[in-house]
């Protein structure tokens, strides 16, 4: 997938910007506060229509007015099409179109560019909290899983209500009512999950060895549910009943505390490395160093461009904000090779200065930007 | 303010009903007759003050016990559990269903306060136990994520009472494209194929 042409309308620091892509991609340079970042994030707007970077939609609107609007002309294995997002801050009213047609759920037109951003804030992907891991397995799966968000949000409703019930001291009767719907949904989202991350553990491990130069490292899946990751079988009958039992054991004690405790909003992805010559293996968001830290991150959104890859039939867009700051050259030099590798995907790529990207030879097309006009050097 | 306003805030605090529609029927009302305004006025005064639950199943009604509870031609075995008022219509429209009803009034929804108590699950009980001649409960609550805690609720509720407890089929609309449907209506569709 490419993109060809892309509108922007009072969206962050851009008043009305209209660019025309090359197929092959652009280096975007220019300082810090010029709008690098915000042209990426409109970009991947139109991926998930939120900001990729969890910033609220009212905070997208350029200052002083009340409509943004992102629009982009994508090209692919098929025909051209035109994808449309505005966000009006005053009605508090997202629009999606998709070649000028509003879609019945805007989860309906999700994932419709094919975008993978790699962005500094990415390693809190391996060094954060569980949720911003949930969150990357949500918009993976998501974009190419067919009926995984709507799982995952009748998940979150059910699990909302249930805490409600748990929360007031009721019953178990009234506690077990919503038992079967959340077994139902949320063993789905787990077996997507453990898929997932069973179908890409080897590649995981793969690209850690070519960007860190050799070093082992793994992608595990954490689930709340006890699960042996190994066992094959039928994934969601034994989540269903793993998912059961776990209801039954735990009852006493999420009366105690009044919240359910067991589920997929439980879930986990550790990643771990050997340490050292004694065959040990640390958790990476705990033991790893800064530099093996964004080694994973990256490696985990190379994983998700495979990912999207097969599901898309092409190659993503693929978006590098700044990545190569914080990381040694040896592992830049080794991440720009898998860019080169990936052509013909196309590449957006932002840095501070022209010399810092070396990229397909010094081919690509070289924009400016600076405070949100971008011109072409 | 404005008697014009006045009017518009009243339309406006309808269910569905937005600013902008308001001011319409608002206009629209200016421009009829004063007998069809008092026409408009009375049906809604004498619906308000002569429409009433029925004693029996909660179904809104003129008389009460209503027109299905007492109609001898219906079955009396059976009873079906529906949320709300329209839903009996809905089933009613379709002439398949022969036994009575039973309106709960809404379905569980802890995040709205509603449990238990909000609802008519107590009547339905009483219905039920004793000397009733109820031999089925058909949970007729809606296929969303609150109409099946509900029913499952009521199952537990109802099964000790030796009554035998039906929910209706889920699965794929008549009409529909399997394409099109979601995870669970086809994951369901086929946990409960039948034969053929």
């Amino acid at each position: 997938m490419y993109l060809s042409s892309l509108r922007l309308t009072n969206f962050r620091n851009f008043a009305d910007e209209r660019l025309t892509i090359p197929r092959e991609g652009v280096a975007i340079v220019g300082d810090n506060g010029q709008g690098k970042t915000n042209l990426l994030e409109a970009i991947y707007y139109l991926e998930i229509f939120r900001s990729f970077r969890g910033a609220p939609d009212d905070q997208l609107v350029r200052f002083g007015e009340d409509v943004c609007r992102v629009e982009g002309l994508v090209g692919g294995a098929g025909e051209a099409r035109t994808i449309a997002a505005a966000y009006d801050r005053r009605a508090r009213r997202k629009k999606v179109t998709v070649d000028g047609v509003e879609p019945d759920r805007i989860g309906d037109a999700l994932g419709r560019v094919g975008v993978v951003m790699f962005s500094p804030a990415d390693v809190a992907l391996v060094s954060g909290s569980p949720a911003g891991r949930r969150r990357f397995l949500d918009i993976v799966l998501s974009l190419t899983e067919r009926h995984y968000l709507e799982d995952l949000q009748r998940y979150r409703q059910i699990l909302l209500q249930r805490n409600a019930v748990l929360r007031a001291g009721e019953s178990t009767a009234l506690v077990s009512a919503w038992n079967p719907g959340l077994v139902r949904a949320g063993s789905r989202v787990v077996a997507a999950r453990l898929r997932w991350v069973r179908s890409r553990r080897d590649s995981f491990a793969a690209r850690i060895r070519e960007i860190a130069n050799g070093s082992d490292a793994a992608l595990e899946f954490d689930p709340s549910l006890p699960l042996d990751e190994e066992e094959s079988g039928d994934d969601l009958d034994r989540v269903v009943a793993t998912f059961e039992s776990e209801l039954a054991r735990t009852a006493d004690r999420e009366q105690r505390r009044g919240a359910t405790l067991v589920g997929p909003h439980r879930d986990d992805l550790r990643m771990r490395a050997a340490s050292g010559g004694h065959g040990e293996w640390v958790d990476l968001r705990v033991y790893g160093s800064g530099g093996q830290q964004r080694t994973a991150a990256v490696a985990l959104r190379m994983v998700e461009a495979d990912t999207l890859r097969e599901r898309l039939g092409s190659e993503p867009v693929i978006l590098l904000d700044d990545v190569f700051a914080e990381l040694d050259v040896g592992r830049s030099q080794r991440i720009l090779r898998w860019v080169d590798r990936e052509a013909p995907a196309q590449v957006i790529i932002t840095a501070p200065k022209p010399a810092d990207i070396e990229l397909r030879g010094g081919a690509l097309p070289v924009w400016s930007i600076r405070g949100g006009h971008v011109e072409s050097l | 303010m404005s008697l014009i306003e006045r009017l518009t805030d009243e339309f406006a605090r309808l269910p569905g009903i937005g600013r902008k529609t308001a001011l319409r029927l608002t206009y629209h009302l200016l421009k009829v007759t004063s007998q069809e305004a008092h026409r408009l006025a009375d049906a809604i005064v004498a619906a308000s003050e002569n429409v009433r639950p029925c004693e029996t199943c909660g179904t809104f009604t003129e008389v009460s016990p209503c027109r299905i509870c007492t109609n001898e031609r219906r079955d009396r075995s059976i009873v079906c559990v529906v949320e709300e008022g329209p839903d009996v219509g809905a089933i009613e429209a379709t002439g398949e269903y022969r036994g009575l009803y039973h309106v709960l009034g809404g379905r569980l929804s802890p995040l709205d306060g509603v449990g238990p108590a909000e609802l008519n699950v107590n009547s339905l009980l009483d219905r039920v136990s004793g000397e009733s001649p109820v031999r089925e409960v058909v949970l007729a609550t809606n296929p969303s994520v609150e109409g099946e805690a509900t029913a499952m609720y009521l199952h537990r509720l109802l099964a000790p009472l030796g009554v035998r407890v039906t929910r209706i089929a889920r699965g794929l609309p008549v009409g529909g494209d399997l394409e099109y449907a979601d995870g669970v209506t086809i994951a369901e569709a086929l946990q409960y194929r039948r034969d053929l």
